[in-house]
């Protein structure tokens, strides 16, 4: 009890270096908090996009069919995949798909492009789509509906209401089908591959041109309750449903590159923070030594009249303790407002693009528990250590040396 | 390969406006348009034809000019041979029912052509998937009406609300007098005319009197016009022979 | 001024210690400062780098609107003279030709479509990493075998739809610039890239083969040039732009490779950006933890100021010792940080960290997150340290030099 009403003492005597030193430990948390959630947000950016998009957050397939979107790789008994997802309390909502490749014409223009048969209302539970829509309407399930992307619209010099024929070979025969569409929506992903060429029509319609019958399809797109469960290989869906004849891939195996760059951040952020860590430590170091020579007359009459090394040391340990958690609480406020008012607000970054899928220019950091738990208890750690050496140091004090008050 | 395939289009829609039977100048009384094609499409089925054609392509950055044979039994057997230019001759297609190969004598090749292949502007030919995919019926899926002049019919036909096509409108007029098409026009639905094919140049071939000049100008690509001439064109040719169908004739000599 | 350095000198070396913890603090944010410059600058650079130099190049010049809507017609007539211009440029490392076409390739097991790319083979080599993506076989060269058949280079989707493999026959059916069908047969003379690079579907074709396939002779649709420097490309371009008008009426356009890939320019960008304010906060903690100790270190001496205010010493003394001390030792640290830093940043560049997985960036395998070692990131980050030094010691130089000797003598 002494040593901590000492400690208290001795930092406010010099309340200055107190102060700086709690600022400079208190900063250091808040920019590691600050940027850890800047990062977060700048993931979650890009995962959201790509997540809500097209992809969703996992797929299944049949075994094959990824590679070159065949027509004929179709799933068969889709009614009992259906069953197993309907029933899998992990997933929040699922699309099934029809996808194939042919030849739009309007009056003006040929064009190639690849045809996704969905269900309005499913799609709109697990993607974007129904937000991307820059003009007409979204799907609403009747017949001849289709939406197409802007760019696509204009090599087709197409517009609302006009329209659209598509030439598509059928699964399994082969034999040329023909439907004619009429242009109801027109959307805008940003992506551009599929701004200029994919269209989007009724699954029904879909499946009746491509001759698949209600228990065919091509795909499944799935949503869960919890993203995070998508990359977990626990997760049910993936048990299930990854047979000889069928896969399930989560959002990251399907876009390989992406995946990439996530790591790379990641790495990225554990460097600078590596660093920040450092940059506080050395700090923390400095101040405590500083706090030392200026006491250290002080120390050798202590140490003169009798007190233990171990005492001391335990002594600058304990101001050390103090500093840390003073400053920590500091810093995690001064985190907390920054955080959630940029949270709130986000950090302007411009333009902001990764691999061809544009972002809001706003990137909304994101505060985590971890952050004001984890964050605190490594700074305070480091401050501890970064107090040992000092602490020696004091308690190696040679009293006739200190007497002498030579720095 | 779309040249044969088009040149199937053409002759079929050219065939369906000939009234070799059916020449009816009688102005009292109105023609029946739905009689008239229903009976030019009768007339047309089981027909088998030999031709030699010439098709000219421009575009703005080049002309050409090629020369072929063909030979054909109904709608579902074709086989085209290409004479000139130089580069080309010998090139070869055949098309049974939905199926179709190409025979390329540089590489001595067969090669079977994909369905999605047999649209696209392969040629650089302005004629569309639209013109060789000819799955509509003229009569039933399209509104018919009859407009009259002294010298020519012209014939409006307007799809219904579930047939499968690219144009709004479609204008045939015809020549009242020798019962032969003048022009087909094709209209978007804003009532904008896209394109137009025009049928010129009268000539006898054997019974029929048909143009022997056809003309598809799109008119929203500037620059752009394909010809077909036929040079010679028998329908029901005697000498026809089955063996003219098949992948080995592709090869063949001639 | 003279006695004043050597003051500066000899108080920094007297407390040692004292010095030394500032120089620590001084050293090791600048280590940081750089490492951070290093790793920011050099992910950067090496992603920008690896991608022009595997696809874009720097410069791309092509016929009026060939970027944004290609069409096979679209094409340079007058390369060659081009070509002698860019020799007798001295900023054009290199530069090669292109052709492209759609196309459908056959062999026996059936067709696929592909993208017929003609290269001019040795300066494709010289200008892109081509040679490096070759996964199986050997780099082409433009001859005919005995056959008559010119060889190929196929990327894997084709390869494994049509089942061909080295020394088998590729069947290519286009359509030619005179409107007539393209059709010839290749010799696959290798294997391209990887099922991620993104080159699955391409052909590569010698440009001579290619020119006559496509009834393209004497035409070309791209030209690619690379410079010393990816950053040169928008300004070179400009330059370009006016010295070769006397071939406007041609109608060429010429556009960097930001332009060309709009999407990855402004990817790269947007990180940037977000590693900017990285490095932002990075720099205000190491300015903290200087402003934290030289305050320190000055404040800790306030009693050796009063003495020497007492004993007659000017105001404007004492301030320009201290600002020159810490100067001093910031500079002292700088240096002494450097053979650190230096090797670091070396190993950094050449080795740098291992990613677990290697990342496949347009067929071109990053396997390590490596730092650049230049100028600019020894450079900034020791004008900064030594700047924020200056700034830092001037407020608490100020006070010291106003203090009350009695007041000064008096605290600790």
């Amino acid at each position: 009890m002494l040593t901590l009403k000492l400690a208290i003492r001795n930092l406010l005597r010099n309340t200055r270096r107190t102060v700086l030193t709690m600022a400079l430990i208190g900063s250091s948390l808040t920019a590691l908090i600050l940027v850890d959630a800047l990062m977060l947000g700048m993931l979650d950016i890009l995962v959201n996009s790509i997540t809500k998009n097209l992809v969703g957050e996992a797929q299944i397939h049949r075994v094959g069919f990824r590679d070159n979107l065949d027509v004929d790789l179709y799933l068969s008994e889709t009614e009992k995949i259906i069953e197993t997802l309907d029933q899998d309390p992990t997933i929040a909502a699922y699309s099934e798909r029809v996808l194939a490749g042919g030849i739009l014409s309007s009056s003006y223009n040929v064009a190639t492009g690849l045809m996704y048969g969905i269900n309005a209302v499913s799609e709109g539970q697990v993607t974007q789509l129904p937000d991307a829509i820059i003009e007409g309407q979204y799907l609403t399930g009747k017949s001849g509906e289709i939406l197409i992307g802007h760019e696509l619209a204009d090599l087709l010099e197409v517009s609302l209401g006009d329209r659209l024929v598509i030439t598509l070979s059928e699964a399994d025969t082969s034999e040329l089908a023909q439907a004619l569409f009429r242009v109801s929506g027109i959307f805008k992903f940003g992506i551009k591959g599929v701004d200029k060429g994919v269209v989007f029509t009724n699954l029904d319609q879909a499946r009746g041109v491509i001759g698949l019958t209600n228990e065919q399809s091509h795909e499944f797109a799935l949503r869960f309750t919890d993203r995070a469960l998508a990359t977990q290989p626990g997760t049910a869906v993936y048990q299930n449903l990854n047979t000889s004849e069928l896969e399930t891939l989560n959002w990251l195996q399907l876009n390989r590159p992406i995946a990439s760059i996530i790591e790379m951040s990641k790495f990225a952020s554990l460097i600078i923070g590596s660093i920040l860590f450092i940059l506080a430590g050395l700090g923390v170091i400095n101040s405590m030594f500083m706090s030392i020579y200026e006491r250290i007359y002080e120390f050798g009459v202590i140490k003169a009249l009798g007190t233990r090394p171990a005492r001391l040391a335990g002594l600058i340990m304990t101001e050390a303790l103090l500093i840390a958690l003073i400053s920590c609480v500091a810093g995690l406020i001064l985190g907390y407002l920054l955080g959630s008012y940029a949270a709130e607000y986000g950090v302007p970054m411009g333009d902001y693009q990764v691999s061809g899928i544009a972002i809001d220019s706003r990137v909304l950091t994101r505060l985590e528990p971890y952050q004001f738990i984890q964050f605190p208890i490594y700074v305070t750690f480091l401050t501890l250590v970064a107090a040992i050496y000092p602490a020696l140091f004091a308690a190696k004090i040679v009293p006739t040396e200190a007497l002498q008050r030579s720095l | 390969m779309q040249r044969m395939t088009l040149v199937r289009g053409l002759l079929i829609s050219s065939l369906l406006l000939t009234t070799p039977i059916i020449a009816d100048n009688n102005l009292d009384n109105k023609p029946d348009v739905i009689q008239i094609i229903d009976d030019m499409e009768a007339l047309y089925r089981g027909d088998s034809s030999k031709a030699a054609i010439t098709m000219i392509v421009e575009t703005p950055q080049y002309q050409r000019e090629m020369k072929m044979t063909s030979s054909a039994i109904g709608d579902e057997q074709s086989f085209i041979r290409v004479l000139s230019p130089k580069k080309d001759r010998g090139i070869a297609t055949l098309k049974l029912d939905d199926e179709m190969w190409n025979y390329f004598p540089k590489i001595n090749k067969v090669i079977k052509v994909p369905p999605s292949m047999m649209m696209g502007s392969w040629m650089g030919s302005d004629f569309t998937n639209d013109d060789l995919v000819k799955q509509t019926m003229l009569t039933e899926d399209y509104d018919l009406t009859l407009n009259e002049t002294e010298t020519e019919y012209t014939v409006t036909l307007v799809p219904k609300e579930l047939t499968v096509t690219v144009w709004g409108k479609i204008e045939y007029v015809v020549n009242r007098a020798a019962m032969v098409p003048l022009e087909q026009n094709f209209y978007d639905d804003r009532g904008d005319l896209i394109r137009t094919l025009t049928f010129s140049e009268l000539k006898q071939f054997g019974n029929v009197r048909l143009p022997s000049r056809l003309e598809m100008t799109p008119l929203n690509k500037a620059g752009h016009k394909t010809t077909v001439i036929y040079d010679e064109l028998i329908f029901e040719p005697d000498d026809v022979d089955p063996a003219v169908f098949t992948l080995r004739n592709l090869k063949s000599r001639f | 001024m003279n006695l004043l350095v050597k003051l500066a000198f000899r108080n920094i070396f007297r407390q040692r210690r004292r010095s030394l913890l500032t120089a620590l603090s001084i050293g090791g944010g600048y280590l940081l400062c750089t490492l951070s410059f290093s790793l920011i600058e050099g992910s950067y650079n090496n992603l920008v780098n690896l991608f022009t130099l595997t696809k874009t190049g720097h410069v791309q010049i092509h016929k009026d609107d060939y970027l944004d809507r290609p069409k096979l017609h679209k094409a340079i007539d007058d390369y060659a003279d081009i070509g002698k211009q860019l020799n007798n440029m001295q900023q054009v490392k290199s530069f090669t030709y292109r052709i492209f076409a759609p196309a459908l390739a056959y062999s026996d097991e059936g067709n696929h479509p592909a993208q017929v790319i003609g290269i001019d083979l040795t300066r494709e080599r010289a200008t892109t990493l081509i040679a490096d993506k070759v996964a199986s076989g050997q780099y082409i060269n433009n001859k005919a075998d005995s056959d008559g058949y010119f060889q190929a280079m196929i990327g894997i989707g084709v390869a494994e739809s049509l089942e061909v493999g080295l020394g088998d026959d590729l069947i290519l059916i286009s359509q030619g610039a005179d409107g007539s069908i393209a059709n010839d047969i290749f010799r696959v003379g290798a294997i391209i890239g990887s099922r991620d690079s993104g080159d699955g579907a391409n052909v590569y074709l010698p440009l001579n083969a290619a020119q006559t396939f496509l009834a393209l002779e004497g035409r070309v649709h791209e030209i690619v040039l690379t410079l010393d420097n990816y950053d040169e490309a928008e300004a070179f371009a400009a330059t370009l732009r006016s010295t070769i008008s006397n071939l406007t009426f041609s109608n060429l356009t010429i556009s960097p490779w930001q332009e060309v890939e709009v999407d990855f320019y402004k990817s790269m960008e947007s990180d940037k950006r977000g590693n900017a304010v990285a490095l932002v906060i990075i720099l205000f903690i190491v300015f903290i933890g200087v402003l934290n100790t030289v305050l320190m270190s000055v404040l800790e001496r306030t009693r050796e100021f009063g003495v020497l205010k007492a004993i007659g010493s000017r105001p404007i003394i004492i301030l320009s010792l201290v600002t020159i001390e810490t100067t001093l030792l910031a500079t002292l640290s700088v240096v002494a940080a450097l053979f650190l830093t230096v090797p670091i940043i070396y190993w950094l560049t050449h080795a740098g960290f291992e990613l677990s997985e290697p990342i496949d960036v347009g067929g071109i395998m990053f396997s390590a997150y490596r730092g650049e070692m230049s100028w600019y990131v020894f450079g900034v980050p020791v004008l900064l340290l030594i700047f924020f030094a200056f700034i830092i010691s001037i407020p608490p130089g100020i006070r010291a030099a106003r203090i009350l000797p009695s007041q000064a003598m008096s605290s600790f």
